[in-house]
């Protein structure tokens, strides 16, 4: 992300403050006088945050195209690289941490379904990242020339492009557990630094629409709020409720008391949580998880036949390769397959009984309109 | 000048707090989404269950009450037996092989239940206080009352409870039923035998005159012979509240049988055909007098299962 193309978000700080002093602040602390000078002329100006998103790099004296070039280069290889990284890392923890194993699911599954599988179980977890960085970000940012050198989310912020800024807030929309989309507004307020008084000049006027609009918003949640209380379930109110109304006052200067041990604090925190919220990731499955019925041909009794419960690897004319839940890989003869069935994990439990408006609140949107496309989700008894 | 600091100091504060409380609420959901479900799910019940890890379900099922439970071509069929392959099958046993239907009369039901040589009963078991002290029970999932079946040459003579209290009648009833009870509350004697089908084949014989029992039972008979009996409508009053036994030391077992029959219950109320409307369509539905529906289940805990974020409408 630090060296993403060093691009200053048009629009994105509209808001805050005139960052005339930080913008010159920085490199100093960060690199020698060999840096080009800054601070005086426009065109300087246009350089320093590239220096700053690469600060070992600021003395390098290389040409601005060709500096974006190489950035872009490399953000692409982080693209591809990181989810290349993690799948391999996933395939290592699914083998069961055995090398024979691993390499024979190295050699069976496909760097396509292996990419595709990886972004389906971590896109939640990538865009929450982006998001709380953003979010973060636009309030330093706001507060930036409070102190004395830019923060690390400051300055990502910065040279990151508002459309991808805007991209990582749509994959949230759409892959965040509809509980917790409330919190996407204070983050997007703070993300973009907006305030009510974008509403309308006249503060009446502002009032009104931001009550109307709030009243809507409480009368579509009024059905899951009633359930909410009926379970004495308090954090979901909350976490309906209260968002929105952060999201008016989210916007604008910190104290510099605040931000000094704010920016700190909150970056190592997105970094501890981003580690925790891996592990998770990391052990999720690669495979689908199935049962597998065997049993030798022509036989009936329950005894005679054997359920397996794990993920198939491979299926040859001779043998189907299943990587069992418990451990182990087992061939199977293709001729002894009775049956086979696709199964949920538990990790896939609800933990609510709470629905807006027939959509499970743990549901993502994406989710939610999976669910309306195929209703019926019958779990086989094999599963079991 | 003065009015601008503090608006821009109150602002500063609400930015603060606001900054303050989404971080906490952000963390707060970030730990919500990493919580285990508070709510036992079905797996979890399944897990206590005497049953789990048990390569074959055993059932109790009679196998000789048409239209309930029977044998025919040696495989069960019936409307319990149909409840019975739903339940199962939602535990985890379906098909053939994973399910073993052991024959039970109706005094053996209670036994066999202690005894441990079956797993669950689904044998038109009424719930009464008296049995819940013995075995455990889950549903009900058909609501019954108590008729009387004539043979042909006594449907004018037999109408009413006054008749069968007639010492010319012999009547018949199973032995360990909730009818014989109720017969005997009503001052009727009664020849107590094995089994209803053995009332029926006496009455054939001409052996007893009348036999009293649950109407979705003598519904059977009369379908088995539709010329040769009718059922007589009488006031005893009580209706049977038809349920599944489960052994009385196997409380988690008992929660999934209740679950999943609400869970039909509950489809069955949303206007989806429901495994109960299947099965009593396929069996009892044409041979009632009267239609009927899927009586909601008592006690149904509240479980979490996998398809519970499924549209409800």
């Amino acid at each position: 992300m630090s060296t993403a193309p060093a691009t200053t978000s048009g629009g994105s700080d509209a808001g805050r403050p005139p960052p005339s002093v930080p913008r010159t602040a920085v490199p100093p602390t960060a690199t020698p006088p060999t840096v080009t000078p800054a601070g005086s002329t426009p065109p300087a100006e246009q350089l320093v945050p590239a220096s700053v998103s690469t600060p070992a790099r600021g003395d390098s004296g290389w040409d601005p195209a060709e500096r974006r070039a190489r950035a872009s280069q490399s953000f692409w290889t982080a693209v591809v690289g990181v989810p290349a990284i993690f799948s391999v890392l996933r395939l290592g923890i699914e083998a069961g941490g055995e090398l024979q194993t691993t390499l024979l699911l190295v050699a069976n599954v496909g760097p396509v379904n292996l990419l595709a599988g990886f972004l389906t179980t971590a896109a939640r977890l990538l865009s929450t990242v982006l998001v709380a960085v953003f979010a973060l970000g636009g309030v330093l940012v706001a507060s930036g020339h409070r102190l004395a050198r830019r923060p690390l989310f400051a300055r990502w912020t910065e040279i990151t492009p508002g459309w991808f800024v805007a991209a990582s807030f749509l994959m949230a929309l759409v892959t965040w557990p509809m509980l917790y989309l409330p919190l996407l507004l204070p983050a997007f307020a703070a993300a973009f630094q907006l305030r009510p008084e974008r509403l309308h000049e006249r503060p009446a006027v502002r009032a009104l629409i931001v009550v109307a609009a709030y009243a809507g918003y409480l009368w579509l949640l009024v059905p899951t709020l009633r359930d909410a209380w009926r379970q004495a379930e308090a954090l979901p109110i909350v976490l309906l409720v209260v968002p929105p109304l952060l999201a008016l006052f989210v916007a604008g200067p910190l104290p510099r008391m605040v931000i000094r041990p704010l920016a700190p604090v909150t970056q190592l925190a997105v970094l501890v949580v981003l580690v925790w919220a891996a592990l998770p990731v990391i052990s999720t499955p690669v495979l689908p998880l199935t049962v597998t019925t065997v049993g030798e041909p022509g036989a009936t009794a329950a005894g005679a036949t054997e359920e397996i419960r794990g993920h198939v690897v491979t299926t040859d004319d001779v043998n189907m390769v299943i990587l069992q839940e418990r451990g182990g890989v087992r061939y199977v003869p293709v001729d002894q397959v009775r049956g086979q069935v696709l199964c949920p994990s538990e990790e896939e439990l609800p933990r609510y009984r709470l629905r807006i408006h027939d959509f499970h609140v743990e549901d993502s949107l994406l989710e939610g309109l999976g669910r309306r496309v195929r209703p019926v989700h019958r779990v086989d008894a094999a599963c079991r | 000048m003065g009015v601008s600091l503090s608006n821009s100091r109150w602002r500063s504060v609400a930015t603060t707090t606001a900054v303050a409380l989404t971080l906490l609420l952000g963390a707060a959901a970030g730990c919500d989404s990493q919580r285990e479900p508070e709510l036992p799910s079905v797996q979890e019940k399944l897990r206590e269950s005497h049953i789990w890890g048990q390569p074959v379900l055993r059932i109790g099922v009679a196998d000789d009450e048409p239209l309930m439970g029977e044998v025919r071509n040696g495989v069960h069929v019936g409307f319990d037996v149909e409840i019975a392959r739903y339940i199962a099958a939602s535990l985890g046993y379906e098909g053939e092989h994973r399910v073993e239907f052991v024959n039970v009369s109706t005094e053996d039901r209670i036994p066999a239940l202690q005894g441990g040589v079956v797993d669950l009963v689904v044998s038109s078991f009424s719930i009464t206080e008296d049995r819940k002290k013995q075995v455990s029970f889950a549903g009900p999932y058909f609501v019954t009352t108590q008729e009387v079946l004539v043979p042909n040459r006594h449907r004018a003579a037999i109408r009413t409870i006054e008749d069968l209290r007639n010492p010319e009648y012999k009547i018949c009833t199973s032995g360990g039923s909730t009818t014989e009870a109720e017969l005997e509350k009503h001052q009727v004697s009664t020849l107590v035998v094995k089994d209803v089908w053995d009332c029926v084949k006496g009455i054939r014989a001409g052996k007893y005159d009348a036999v009293s029992s649950d109407e979705t039972i003598l519904a059977g008979f009369v379908a088995r012979h539709p010329t040769e009996f009718e059922i007589v409508d009488m006031p005893f009053g009580t209706s049977e509240l038809l349920g599944v036994g489960v052994p009385i030391g196997d409380p988690a077992l008992r929660d999934l049988v209740a679950y999943f029959l609400d869970k039909s219950y509950q489809q069955g109320r949303n206007g989806e055909a429901s495994p109960w409307q299947t099965a009593y369509n396929r069996t009892l539905g044409p041979w009632l007098r009267a239609e009927k529906r899927q009586p909601q289940p008592l006690d149904v805990p509240k479980l979490v299962d996998f398809d519970d974020k499924a549209p409800q409408r």
